[in-house]
């Protein structure tokens, strides 16, 4: 039988509850956001003994299903003031699962500031350990080979960084990948600082003997099971081989250069001059030509076919980090002005061992050297403003708490966030259906919260015919799609195979029945889709929000974006459809 | 003449491999010539095309027309990541639209 956990950081007390028949079929985003609405008041300060942070794991992970090792983390965001869902990769969704653990709920807060605790679980039950002085104050690269010794190579480690436990609105939360490198984030909207805030330094979780997940109907899973796969396998862009595998996520870099919407020096061009120089491509042929331990169509998780991470090498082909994505590629590159992998690769890495979002570091870079702090293409002077925030200087702790309380403490007006969370790298005046994505979303300036719809659409050009309903239609129900995914404990990327596959959209619905042993049919996709982003939108209601801040920042409605020489120019009225509907 | 830039297995029709380069090939263009003519004059097989395909930048229909000066990103089958509804597609009736 699955259980919560239910830990108290101010008695430091575990407590093991069975799961109320509510939250029976549900799993990662849809979980987490639903106990955050039952528990967590709306208004609560994030960093407060009131918020509370719920790590779950997707209905299907820890099972044979492929590409699905999520684990969800929610809560309300200190960089947002919103609810925040924030999933990653790593091996800590299955170990979480395999351990017979729906959710983990930390609430509380110790009385004492300063003091961290390990929260150790195995199949045996949950315990609170002071964290050794060995393992506060320094660099994940540092702390988690320490935590390993002490625990086994076989754990999981949810753990924060630096960043965290200063309490810094930019702090992420780690996950360890398959090699245990601190490598993977469930990295957006400050969950790190939460998670410090409550004085819980990492979770530890060894699944050894665990009792795994059990599947009620076999026969059903396994025939979605096998489906998905076939469309994974399937799909040019999600095949072994296919375009992830082989240029990672980075392979977006020169098509969003050549659509000139590929944001350069902190937006205020489309178009990077030394964009082949950081695109995916580049990073294959460079892993190839360095060689050593460099190599792309890295797994981020076990059991993921697709693939996309990579290790990238230094010239002498020992390790540098892993991952070069897209969005950090972007954030510190294009965005930066900077053209040089070598560089980008720094910064991530010391956004891993710092405990930082790579997004939000790199835009939070770009308004420094907006603020003139470096200039656009120094490259030694982002990695030296990147180390203030290690250092913990006073100019390290504004640049920690990211792009919007760096660009207020400089007076940037030409600022890149909405709801107070750094955009990712699509300018929405070139990319009009991702500005709306990044407005309306629940979590602030998100490329993952779902596919919108392109403005002419929603009828701006005055046009409103059944075609254009029945298109819109279709892209809310997009928007379910990824709120599902999200609690499916699918990756998201396996859109690109099951949007286009019939079948593969049948199978992710087919082994989440199998597993629950429900019913679903694709319809309910819609149902709990719908239901996810309806009670998100009601706790961010609850805690003051608008359709005011439902909009992008004011520059880009006067800002022209070169080469097309667009500003965002969906109306108000527009934006505020896409859920009155 | 119409710059055409190839990305990707496509690099293959231009005379430099290195992606840390652009790979451009200049092509002749006759009047009401579309993107799928100057394709198939360079010789790129249809089944490696993808629907990302931007005609000075935007996402384009491969019927829509083409001019001298243009400039032509072309993208091959396994790396069409951009959803086709995040953009209009220029150049393309409504139908097309559809699909």
């Amino acid at each position: 039988m699955s259980k919560i956990l239910r830990v108290n950081m101010t008695d430091l007390t575990t407590e093991f509850e069975s799961v109320p028949e509510k939250y029976k079929n549900m799993g990662g985003r849809w979980l987490t956001s639903c106990m955050v609405c039952d528990e967590v008041p709306p208004t609560c300060h994030p960093l407060g003994p009131n918020n509370k942070i719920v790590y779950a794991s997707g209905i299907v992970t820890g099972t044979a299903a492929p590409t699905s090792g999520r684990i969800s983390i929610g809560g309300k965001s200190p960089l947002t003031g919103t609810i925040k869902e924030t999933n990653s990769g790593g091996q800590a969704g299955q170990k979480l699962a395999r351990l017979g653990i729906k959710a983990i709920i930390v609430e509380g807060q110790p009385k004492e500031k300063g003091q961290y605790w390990v929260l150790k679980v195995d199949k045996d039950g949950a315990q609170l350990l002071p964290a050794a002085d060995g393992w506060l104050g320094k660099g994940l690269y540092e702390t988690y080979p320490l935590l390993f010794d002490k625990f086994g190579e076989k754990v999981a480690i949810i753990g924060i960084g630096m960043a965290g436990e200063r309490l810094m609105s930019n702090a992420g939360i780690c996950v360890n990948d398959p090699q245990n490198r601190p490598a993977r984030y469930a990295g957006r909207g400050g969950m790190g600082a939460v998670m410090g805030s409550k004085g819980l330094k990492a979770i530890i979780l060894d699944d050894k003997d665990g009792p795994g997940v059990p599947i009620v109907n076999k026969e059903v899973f396994d025939t979605g099971r096998k489906k998905l796969t076939d469309a994974l396998r399937e799909h040019a862009i999600t095949k072994p081989g296919g375009g992830l595998n082989s240029y990672g996520t980075a392979v977006l870099v020169n098509i969003m250069n050549e659509a000139g919407g590929f944001p350069t020096r902190n937006f205020r061009e489309g178009r990077f001059e030394g964009a082949a120089r950081i695109s995916g491509e580049t990073i294959n042929e460079t892993c190839k030509k360095r060689g050593g331990v460099g190599m792309t169509g890295h797994g981020c998780s076990p059991g993921c076919i697709i693939r996309c991470s990579n290790v990238y090498p230094k010239p002498d082909g020992s390790e540098l980090v892993s991952v070069q994505e897209y969005e950090s590629v972007w954030s510190f590159g294009a965005n930066c002005g900077i053209d040089d992998l070598d560089i980008t690769g720094e910064l991530v890495h010391l956004c891993n061992d710092y405990g930082l979002d790579t997004i939000e570091a790199g835009v939070t870079i770009g308004i420094a050297m907006e603020a003139g702090l470096a200039d656009f293409g120094d490259g030694k002077k982002a990695i030296e403003l990147m180390h203030q925030i290690g250092e913990g200087t006073p100019l390290g702790y504004i640049l920690g708490n990211g792009a919007a309380t760096t660009a207020g403490v400089f007076g940037v007006v030409r600022c890149p966030t909405v709801k107070g969370q750094a955009m990712p790298a699509y300018d929405p005046r070139a990319v009009k259906g991702i500005g709306i994505t990044y407005a309306i979303s629940t979590m602030g300036a998100d490329h993952t919260s779902g596919y919108t719809i392109a403005p002419e659409i929603l009828g701006v050009s005055g046009k409103v015919d059944q075609f254009i309903v029945e298109k819109a239609d279709m892209a809310r129900n997009f928007q379910y799609a990824t709120a599902f995914i999200d609690t499916s404990g699918h990756c998201l990327f396996i859109a690109f195979a099951i949007l286009d596959i019939p079948s593969g959209l049948e199978g992710m619905v087919e082994e989440c029945s199998g597993v629950l042993g429900t019913n679903w049919t694709l319809d309910d996709i819609g149902r709990i889709g719908g239901e996810i982003i309806g009670m998100e939108r009601e706790f961010n209601a609850a805690a003051g929000f608008t359709r005011v801040h439902d909009r992008l920042p004011e520059f880009m409605k006067y800002e022209e974006l070169s080469p097309h020489n667009v500003v965002f120019d969906v109306p108000d009225e527009e934006l505020d459809k896409v859920h009155a509907v | 003449m119409i710059e055409v830039h190839l990305y990707g297995k496509l690099r293959r029709f231009t005379d430099n491999q290195n992606p840390a380069r652009d790979s451009v090939i200049y092509v002749p263009v006759e009047e009401e010539d579309t993107i799928e003519d100057i394709v198939e004059r360079i010789g790129i097989p249809s089944e490696e095309l993808g629907s990302n395909i931007f005609l000075n930048g935007e996402y384009s229909a491969k019927t829509r027309q083409v001019r001298a000066n243009d400039r032509l990103g072309v993208f091959p089958d396994d790396m069409q990541l951009l959803y086709k509804w995040y953009f209009r597609k220029a150049g393309a009736g409504e139908d097309r639209d559809r699909d």
